[in-house]
């Protein structure tokens, strides 16, 4: 992996380890991917799924800095994106995303390991694909 | 924007509500909600909004030319919010008369705007010492042939004003590239005898200093202050908390978590008026400059904010004084200079 790490990307890598099922878009998967961008924040595409969106509310609530702003599972369901400010920057949860795009987005999608958490990581294509999605 | 001002048109409106009520930097303040009605019965602005702008512009730490002047509880850099409008009174500042006045024609314009900027409520123009940019300005009025680099040196960085480092590509920034800047904290290792002095200073007393203070002055300690602006004091202390504490997923990922955690022994959150710091005791055996690099990398001690300008700075300055050098520039940036 390139040194330099962007710290909120250990967000992302603490969400792997809190064993939330989760695709890493945006501009961390475009870092991780090799490109030269700068990271402000964390955006995830979550695995949709009643057993993930329990444990993704577990894991908001540990990291959190305002645990008291994580949605509840049946807000999770409905919620097109949820964000939680945290120890190491802010977090964007694409739930939305996830249901519409999940099994497409994982096919192309590969392990990257931070630290020693592998996460999955959209594939580059897909990340700059999604951005522009977003107008970003 | 106020064209002569710079002034954001909900502020300026703000300000026209306090000075039809001859709520002036002399006079009695008028009581927050009755300023909150008049304008949404005027012109439709909502008065929660309203109420987050109005207290904006009281506050020191958020905006170099505080506008208005606060009476009663305006919030703190903590988590607590302003109190209620019901209990809270505002007046004009005298920067606030100076605005209203170069708005009115009745003065030059003043670059209240560009000093103030607009990063405290999520814009991308951060703010900028009041008497580096008269003095710019000033210069650009003397010496029409000054060049961008003596403008720019003149002006110097952006200043948030609670002391905290800025960090990033700020030559970029000022030639007018979108980019990020680091706002970072003090972190300083320091020792007992330095937080005895500080804690028998005014601010600090009536705090119960952390136990292993106490028994183990040797050590040595970390002091964080001189906060970014935009996050709270008590976020932060939160955020330095949740990376102390141990994770049931630690010994799965050792490296994750050796890169995530925080030895610290003890957090002490000492704020006590306007004197906003911590103390922080590192875990026995663990380098202080280790911990201090580490805090570093917390969210909120260091706080990443977007800025951009739409032309580069010099250019602004020289384009600003340009546009208005046929008015009395002079007398209305003395006229903010007393102001301040």
């Amino acid at each position: 992996m390139r040194s330099g790490l962007p710290v909120v990307v250990l967000a992302a890598a603490v969400l792997a380890a809190e064993q939330v099922s989760f695709l890493l878009v945006g501009s961390a998967a475009l870092w991780l991917r090799g490109e030269q961008i700068a990271v402000g924040d964390v955006d995830v595409v979550i695995e949709p799924g009643e057993p993930n969106l329990f444990q993704l509310r577990g894991a908001l609530l540990r990291l959190a800095i305002r645990p008291g702003e994580v949605p509840s599972v049946h807000r999770l369901r409905e919620l097109s994106v949820t964000t939680a400010i945290t120890s190491y920057g802010r977090v964007d949860c694409m739930l939305e995303r996830g249901r519409r795009d999940w099994a497409r987005l994982r096919r192309s999608a590969g392990y990257v390991t931070v630290a020693d958490a592998p996460m999955l990581v959209a594939s580059t294509a897909d990340a700059w694909a999604l951005r522009r999605l977003f107008g970003k | 924007m106020g064209e002569r001002s710079g002034v954001g048109l909900v502020e300026l409106a703000i300000l026209e509500a306090l000075d039809s009520r001859r709520a002036w930097h002399n006079r009695r303040p008028v009581k927050c909600l009755k300023l909150l009605l008049a304008l949404e019965d005027g012109i439709g602005l909502a008065r929660g909004y309203t109420y987050q702008v109005l207290t904006d512009l009281a506050l020191p730490w958020k905006i170099p030319i505080p506008l208005i002047e606060p009476q009663g509880n305006f919030g703190s850099r903590g988590s607590d919010p302003p109190a209620s409008p019901y209990y809270t009174e505002a007046r004009l500042s005298r920067a606030g008369h100076v605005a209203l006045a170069a708005e009115r024609g009745e003065i030059a314009p003043v670059p209240i705007g560009l000093i103030n900027g607009n990063t405290h409520r999520q814009g991308t123009r951060p703010p900028f010492r009041p008497a580096s940019v008269v003095d710019a300005i000033r210069q650009v009025l003397r010496r029409p042939r000054i060049t961008s680099r003596q403008i720019l040196d003149i002006v110097g960085p952006p200043d948030f004003m609670t002391g905290c480092t800025i960090t990033g590509d700020l030559a970029g920034f000022v030639a007018g590239q979108r980019t990020e800047l680091g706002l970072q904290a003090r972190v300083t290792v320091t020792d007992a005898a330095h937080i005895d002095a500080r804690t028998t200073g005014a601010a600090g007393r009536g705090h119960m200093l952390p136990r292993s203070l106490q028994r183990d002055p040797s050590r040595p300690f970390i002091v964080l202050d001189n906060f970014p602006p935009y996050v709270s004091t008590d976020d932060i202390a939160v955020s330095i908390d949740k990376r102390a504490k141990e994770y049931a997923w630690k010994a799965r990922h050792p490296e994750l978590a050796e890169q995530t955690g925080l030895p610290i022994k003890d957090l002490a959150n000492l704020t006590a008026r306007d004197d906003y710091w911590f103390l922080c005791i590192p875990e026995d055996g663990t380098p202080a400059e280790m911990l201090r690099d580490q805090l570093l990398r917390v969210h909120g001690v260091t706080d990443y904010i977007s800025v951009g300008l739409p032309r580069p700075l010099a250019t602004i300055i020289r384009t600003w004084t340009r546009t208005h050098q046929h008015e009395d520039i002079e007398a209305s940036l003395t006229a903010l200079g007393d102001a301040l």
